[in-house]
């Protein structure tokens, strides 16, 4: 029984129709089948990543005809084969080249920020798919701090709009920012749900259950979720959506080709100024493969590296750096965790840890000295993540076994603060390489005072929630989550490396398709909004000068 | 059944644990083989210590000991599992700059604790009684900088390496009651004080001591053995 027709999207997108319905959770076939080209060929365009703003990018161009070659540095996931149902094993989703972290408050990296691999870090990120609201597009004029984008949120809606319906999203009818619904109804809640959500209730504050990409209910051939969470190693179930099933299927459909383990070095610029392909690593040997266009989409670390990497006399600090804008006002978001304990059983590890959230101090609040905001999500953390929780009260030892005996009485909460962008905060080249012989990132980041305020406030909000459930004693670790901006979208080129379409200043057929083109972040998971304006990029490309489009190939 | 002899069932680690009975091991049948793979390796017979020097493994594993308060049998093989993980370059892909990589610093910072356990006591660190190591790794804990490094990032190079192996092995699971893998069967029973039919309830019978009397008592005997005032919430990141 459908309760709605899904022909549409199927008419768009048909990735969900194209995973197998039975055991199985790849279609082998459809990647055995796919479209090769040679490095000789002159592709109309080489993504370099295929996470959620590559994979995004490359199916929509595929869908147009173009010739798509999208590079990962990391493998093409297969659900049944590669990912467990167990944290320690699931590192291997992770970014884990070497990397340097430093500044006056060090951002660790990994289960909470870097992908790797096909899908990228949608692979583990936990499902949370909130839109930005409108001021998010203009807080230097509305708040005085941070950045206003070139765009606005009206020219993103019907992003929006596209990617919840082709993820899909399942939430309650959502009040914050600009209002709308989802297409499935909000999943059921666990015991930490509950908490939250009778927390709240005591407190006066609104909470729904939402938004989160997982069919509540089958959606194409993709199955109903188990409930079994562990979101963050990966869905052997195919419920929750990343861009490995929700637009690499019909991308290869489409034509486009997948290159996994392919870590690019370089892009290289001819004489006249425009980029002629890119040079990468595959199997210890390099390559070339030209293009007409090159589109980065290697989030806030990589796509700053790739551009530092690919410096040549023409760009001696660095591709499109003449501003000295790449690698900066990256941002993180302010993620403090607070846990309360309850008499009752709770057993947060069961069901997906995105269930409940709230967004009623998202915005500025004129009586509050700090600017903008923060939300309030359930984050369910399993036994290693819960035991870096518990340590981090300062227990080890005998205290620290003590705790972890009582996991199941515990209820978690996270919070989003919205970090604002400063210039020092960057990505750099370190002097230490890789195995490739390439210089690393070096990442430094240095919270202000309004950043620090957030995470305060965001805490004794959660604290209130916790102890108005009934919770009898509470405990918080200062984490951060998320990484956007790098290679800021602005304006003029002395605010930013690309524009409002995201093409670069520098290089007139050089793009840039991720987080890192974010110029702010509000409090909301990135996700869905990197997608959207994958999505939108699409649009402006396809229907533009059509430079890369090759005509023999568009599709009846 | 292969992984596990008749009379090791529902171990926990030091025989301490609140769910008596419980066993994530009975459900092996309903993981996948992918997921059984990985976590039932965790219980083979350990390889021989490749990464640590015989001077290292040691002091590595009484540190482990220590920051696990694993006193007594059965233990979890929390050193076989970190020098394995050392051997094979598995690291978390960053490091502080002011940190050697992983590899050198394991090496660094345990030299540096004999170093200490020589200074204070004229022994090797892992010579010393329970309560004298406990008290050294109390002191890298509240250390701002210990023999030159950032003493809170020799401690989150310490405790992520050792929680990582500690909370990853099916013993450590029964210990806390957690139901481990869980697919393909997944979870069914949602809600605050739900159960599916094979977890086990928390046993306050066993130990009828409140929460807060439990974890009073292991902060006393935490305290007794360190000599530290112990740490208040917050007071470390």
């Amino acid at each position: 029984m459908t309760r709605f027709s899904d022909k549409k999207i199927r008419a768009r997108n048909a990735s969900a129709w194209l995973v197998p319905d039975g055991d199985n959770r790849t279609d082998h076939r459809l990647r055995g089948d796919m479209r090769r080209f040679a490095d000789d060929d002159e592709v109309d365009i080489v993504i370099v990543g295929c996470g959620a703003g590559g994979a995004t990018l490359m199916q929509r161009l595929a869908r147009a005809g173009w010739s798509v070659v999208a590079l990962d540095a990391g493998p093409f996931w297969d659900p049944d084969a590669d990912w467990v149902s167990d944290e320690a094993a699931s590192h291997r989703l992770y970014w884990t080249e070497p990397r340097v972290i430093t500044g006056d408050d060090p951002v660790p990296l990994g289960s909470n920020n870097s992908g790797r691999g096909v899908g990228g870090s949608m692979v583990h990120y936990a499902g949370y798919t909130p839109r930005f609201h409108p001021s998010d597009f203009e807080t230097a004029s509305l708040d005085g701090v941070g950045a206003d984008w070139p765009i606005s949120y009206q020219d993103l809606k019907p992003y929006y709009e596209a990617i919840e319906e082709e993820l899909p999203v399942s939430g309650q009818d959502w009040p914050w920012g600009d209002p709308h619904s989802y297409r499935y109804s909000p999943h059921p809640v666990s015991g930490n749900g509950e908490i939250f959500l009778r927390g709240a209730a005591a407190i006066g504050l609104n909470a729904r259950v939402g938004p989160v990409a997982i069919a509540n209910g089958r959606f194409g051939n993709r199955p109903h979720c188990i409930y079994r969470g562990f979101c963050l190693q990966g869905c052997k179930v195919n419920a929750k959506a990343s861009p490995l099933i929700t637009h690499v299927p019909d991308a290869l459909a489409q034509g486009a080709e997948i290159r996994a383990n392919c870590m690019v070095s370089s892009i290289e610029v001819g004489d006249n100024g425009l980029a002629k392909g890119v040079t990468y690593f595959t199997g210890g040997v390099e390559h070339f493969q030209r293009a007409r266009m090159v589109a980065v989409a290697g989030y806030s670390i990589e796509t700053p590296r790739l551009l530092l990497l690919s410096a040549s006399k023409r760009f001696p600090d660095g591709l499109c750096n003449d501003e000295g804008q790449v690698g900066h006002y990256i941002m993180v978001q302010g993620a403090p965790q607070t846990a309360g304990r309850f008499a009752q059983e709770i057993r947060m590890f069961k069901a997906p840890p995105p269930e409940v959230s709230s967004e009623q101090y998202y915005e500025t609040d004129p009586t509050k000295d700090y600017k903008r905001g923060f939300s309030i999500q359930t984050v369910s953390p399993l036994p290693i993540t819960w035991a870096e929780h518990v340590a981090a009260q300062g227990h080890w030892g005998e205290v620290l076994r003590e705790y972890m005996r009582d996991y199941v009485h515990w209820s978690t909460l996270g919070a989003l603060c919205e970090f604002l962008p400063r210039y020092r905060n960057s990505v750099t080249l370190a002097d230490e390489k890789d195995r490739h012989g390439l210089p690393v990132a070096r990442f430094s980041y240095s919270q202000s005072d309004n950043d620090t305020a957030l995470m305060k406030a965001a805490q004794r909000v959660m604290e209130d929630i916790l102890k108005g459930a009934g919770a009898e004693e509470v405990m918080t670790i200062d984490r951060f989550a998320h990484l956007v901006g790098g290679c800021r979208m602005a304006a003029s080129p002395s605010d930013g490396v690309v524009d409002a379409t995201q093409r670069s200043f520098a290089v007139p057929n050089l793009y840039i398709t991720d987080g890192s083109v974010l110029p702010t972040q509000g409090s909301a998971n990135p996700a869905l909004t990197i997608m959207a304006l994958a999505a939108r990029c699409a649009d402006h490309l396809i229907a533009g000068s059509r430079r890369g489009l090759r005509p023999e190939l568009i599709r009846q | 059944m292969p992984f596990r002899p008749p009379d090791a069932r529902a171990i926990t680690p030091g025989g301490k644990g609140r769910f008596p009975g419980f066993d994530v091991l009975d459900g092996v049948e309903h993981w996948d083989d992918v997921t059984a793979g990985v976590v039932l390796a965790r219980l083979d017979p350990q390889p021989d210590i490749s990464f640590f020097t015989a001077a290292e493994q040691a002091t590595a594993e009484a540190l482990f000991d220590q920051l696990l308060g694993q006193e007594a049998e059965p233990k979890v093989p929390v050193l076989e599992l970190v020098d394995r993980r050392l051997a094979l370059g598995q690291t978390d892909g960053w490091r502080y700059e002011e940190m050697p990589e992983d590899s050198a610093a394991w090496q660094q910072t345990l030299a540096a604790l004999d170093m200490d356990a020589k200074a204070f006591h004229d022994k090797r660190f892992h010579e010393l009684s329970w309560s004298q190591q406990g008290t050294l790794v109390q002191a890298v804990h509240d250390a701002e900088v210990w023999h030159s490094l950032p003493g809170s990032q020799v401690w989150s190079l310490w405790t992520r390496y050792a929680s990582t192996a500690f909370y990853s092995h099916p013993w450590a699971w029964n210990e806390i009651g957690f139901g481990g893998p869980a697919y393909p069967r997944g979870y069914k029973a949602l809600g605050v004080d739900k159960r599916e039919g094979w977890e086990v309830a928390d046993h306050h019978s066993v130990d009828p001591v409140t929460f807060a009397g439990r974890v009073e008592r292991a902060k006393r005997r935490h305290a007794n053995t360190t000599g530290a005032m112990h740490q208040s919430p917050q007071g470390k990141r």
